[in-house]
């Protein structure tokens, strides 16, 4: 076999050189990235994980815009102290409908993804508008505007609607509707609904009141509710310890 | 896309990164420090920057 | 020009892009920097927040990290690498309209991208968190780039191409990759500024941080590479130390640093197979990145003295020695057992910095000093000033860094301390009161770097002008011989 390589027509052809080049640094992102999304154990099956209700989901929306993953993450490792601080670690699961993830990568205040159902609404929202009066160490901003601003609900449909298309199980048709109640129960396949969409948000915003002001819906109102149901969905004492080792 | 499940798995995946890894390397190294001629050919693109100079290099070797 | 004038004949090079390229990278470089002192100062004292939205550190952490890596680095990538292709090519950029446009087109990108920021119009991707109709828009500038850059090297007059401009096309190529991949997202509405990402939870964790590293990996270290084979030398008066090595290095490069990203992940909920095979990958990345740094270090030898004369050489090595050091501390942060510790902590802050602060920008300073003089045909105005701000930076990085590592580190350990009872011994907020004075030292250290930053800024003003002048001066003389003739 005649086989006579040279690195030069690399060397004096950009184009070769560009496709070889591309081929080089496309092998990483190929073997690791695309794996993920064909085998079943990326994701754990679990119990209780929903898509969040129209609220929650505004409220992810406002945590997303303030830049809370800046300093909070939601990740749970698999270690004592944080099972101690934090509680069970986070699984694949809980993240399976968040658009974009949360996961963060610093630590500047404490990990958020059990968060819900720790702390009052009251506490919460004074937290927010001045952190130093409940933790003087803190060196988080105050958040008065939220308390301050109305929620705006008018384009959340449409916002529901394109999460429903990168996947998200809210249900625009009877069918679909139908195919909720099954996976979900009845209660939670109502919150999922898109043509309900605001009056559900309404609803639930009036129902748990969760800024302590009835007068109107503020964006406090949102980010709260999103808070109180982080890492609440799966109810870890149906589980034995090492349920989800498999998975890691 | 199947087939790609089959990289998921270490003991598949760390021998295979291994070789190809390896391979490649060592042929670019072979090719590249392999013959005298070609190294002083490479060698000689080092003046490259200096070429559309007035002076170019001060102190050449 | 004169400026082009003394490089054989009128207009051979399109330096007009290249001047406009490294002013705006020096302007951003002193906003992006500026912000970075301000957001560090709000951790060290909230006040500065000023209950306002605008100010706060959740929105203007973005302005700072797009401001310098996009803004300061990505400008200056742009102006050396129209610069080197050109010069190791020699010929002219393809097309001035498209040169032109990359210009215009990115300066946009950054300043509607920093607006959108503060009005809270966020991917929540770091590094990534442009919305969607910025990104369209950096993706078509980033095309002409291609386009440009390509087009001009199946121009040369050199049939080889030199390896700067092989750093310089992974550059281009990978970012476009990485760019496009993560940034898939559905907008809420053609005219909403909102869009979901495409992909979910684990997944989207996994392409955010294939893109996160890899924009390190190519945007900050195979561009600036490309960077340091061409003004390395040139600053030396020496060929690079070895052809060879640089292009062993750039296939081991190229190749190896895409599987790294995962190391981001390490005891997440990503399966673990993936964060193991990455830092397996982090450890060997090792060898390539100080194949470059042994490849500039030793361009220098036997000529150490170089050292203590010339200040913009220091700013290269010194640039190097940093990029060595943090690709030691890179892949030891890789290892599960050391991040277990690191992750989450200012550690990792502090590794970016020695980055970002002692290679990335030690290296666009050394090469825009020696070049910015040369496109004006000028000296520099004051290498005393060069001198100073090479102290001031050097000293900034330090504070910043040793800063860091105490805090992190501190962190670290106080987090998973436990008391004789077998319970946690420090409450989170313990070890917030505890990183204050590190905090502090850390703002102090970044005044230390923008200042020298604004020293720079100065100096190079100064050196323009005295070109223009002298510019000015020869043609008056030009013109008053050609009248008495």
């Amino acid at each position: 076999m005649n086989f006579n390589f040279k690195h030069e027509w690399i060397e004096t052809n950009i184009g070769l050189m560009a496709v070889l080049t591309m081929l080089a640094i496309s092998v990483g992102g190929l073997v690791e990235i695309a794996p993920l999304f064909f085998i079943d154990k990326t994701i754990e099956k679990v119990e209780g994980v929903r898509p969040y209700t129209p609220l929650e989901q505004r409220g992810r929306d406002i945590y997303q815009r303030e830049g809370c993953y800046l300093c909070h993450s939601q990740m749970i490792r698999p270690f004592r102290d944080e099972k101690l601080r934090y509680g069970h670690y986070s699984l694949a699961a809980e993240s399976q409908y968040d658009h974009p993830f949360q996961w963060g990568s610093k630590r500047t205040g404490p990990d958020l993804a059990r968060v819900g159902g720790k702390y009052s609404n009251e506490w919460h929202v004074q937290h927010l508008v001045a952190p130093r009066s409940m933790v003087p160490e803190s060196v988080m901003p105050n958040y008065p505007w939220l308390l301050a601003t109305k929620l705006d609900i008018s384009d959340v449909s449409d916002r529901m609607k394109a999460l429903r298309k990168v996947g998200v199980p809210y249900s625009l048709s009877q069918a679909e509707y139908d195919a909720n109640v099954k996976q979900f129960g009845e209660t939670v396949a109502k919150q999922l609904h898109i043509p309900d969409a605001q009056k559900n948000l309404v609803e639930q915003a009036n129902f748990g009141n969760y800024d302590g002001d009835r007068s109107g819906i503020s964006e406090m109102d949102a980010l709260i509710a999103y808070l109180q149901v982080l890492g609440t969905m799966v109810d870890f004492s149906k589980y034995s310890d090492d349920a989800f080792v498999g998975n890691r | 896309m199947e087939w790609l499940l089959w990289f998921s798995k270490p003991e598949n995946t760390k021998p295979l990164a291994l070789i190809i890894f390896f391979v490649t390397f060592m042929g670019i190294v072979i090719y590249v420090y392999g013959s005298k001629k070609r190294s002083q050919k490479l060698e000689s693109y080092r003046e490259i920057p200096f070429l559309d100079d007035e002076t170019g290099t001060k102190d050449k070797q | 020009m004169a400026a082009s004038m003394s490089y054989s004949g009128v207009e051979q090079y399109n330096f007009d892009i290249v001047k406009k390229f490294s002013v705006m990278a020096l302007v951003w470089a002193v906003i992006g920097m500026f912000a970075g002192v301000y957001i560090a100062s709000e951790l060290a004292w909230p006040f500065l927040n000023f209950d306002s939205p605008y100010f706060s550190f959740g929105r203007f952490r973005p302005v700072h990290t797009t401001s310098v890596i996009f803004g300061f680095g990505g400008s200056a990538l742009f102006a050396t690498s129209y610069y080197v292709v050109q010069r190791t090519c020699q010929t002219r950029l393809i097309s001035d309209g498209m040169a032109s446009f990359t210009f215009w087109g990115w300066m946009a990108v950054i300043v509607l991208a920093d607006f959108s920021y503060v009005l809270g119009y966020t991917q929540s991707r770091e590094y990534a968190e442009m919305e969607w109709p910025i990104d369209i828009l950096i993706e078509v500038v980033w095309v002409t780039y291609l386009i440009l850059f390509v087009g001009t090297i199946m121009r040369r007059k050199q049939p080889h191409i030199y390896v700067a401009n092989w750093f310089y096309l992974a550059f281009i190529l990978a970012t476009a990759l990485l760019h496009t991949f993560n940034n898939l997202a559905m907008p809420v509405d053609l005219f909403s500024m909102k869009s979901y990402s495409l992909f979910a939870g684990t997944q989207d964790a996994m392409t955010q941080w294939w893109y996160g590293h890899n924009a390190v990996g190519f945007f900050l270290t195979a561009a600036f590479l490309g960077m340091m084979y061409y003004f390395v030398p040139k600053q030396a008066g020496r060929p690079i130390y070895s052809y060879r090595l640089s292009i062993v290095h750039f296939w081991a490069l190229g190749f190896m640093y895409m599987w790294v990203g995962a190391h981001h992940l390490h005891w997440t909920a990503l399966p673990d197979w993936t964060s193991s095979l990455a830092a397996a990958f982090s450890i060997l990345l090792l060898m390539p990145s100080w194949g470059g740094m042994i490849n500039g270090i030793m361009t220098l030898s036997g000529a150490w003295d170089k050292l203590r004369t010339d200040p913009v050489m220091r700013f290269m090595i010194v640039a190097l020695s940093f990029y060595g050091m943090s690709t030691f501390e890179g892949p030891m942060m890789s290892l599960k057992e050391v991040n277990a510790l690191s992750h989450y902590t200012d550690w990792t802050v502090g590794h970016v910095h020695s980055g970002a602060l002692g290679w990335v920008a030690m290296i666009s300073f050394g090469s825009l000093y020696h070049m910015m003089p040369k496109l004006w045909d000028t000296k520099i105005y004051s290498n005393k000033l060069v001198e100073v701000h090479f102290w001031l930076a050097t000293i900034g990085i330090v504070l910043y860094i040793v800063a860091m590592w105490i805090s992190g580190i501190t962190q670290g350990l106080m987090w998973r301390a436990f008391d004789e009872f077998g319970n946690l011994q420090y409450s989170f907020a313990e070890s917030v009161a505890a990183m204050m004075p590190f905090y502090a030292m850390r703002a102090i250290g970044g005044m230390f770097f923008l200042t020298g930053a604004v020293l720079m800024t100065y100096n190079m003003f100064m050196t323009i002008r005295q070109g223009k002048r002298e510019a000015a001066a020869l043609e008056a003389k030009l013109a008053a011989k050609l009248a008495h003739a």
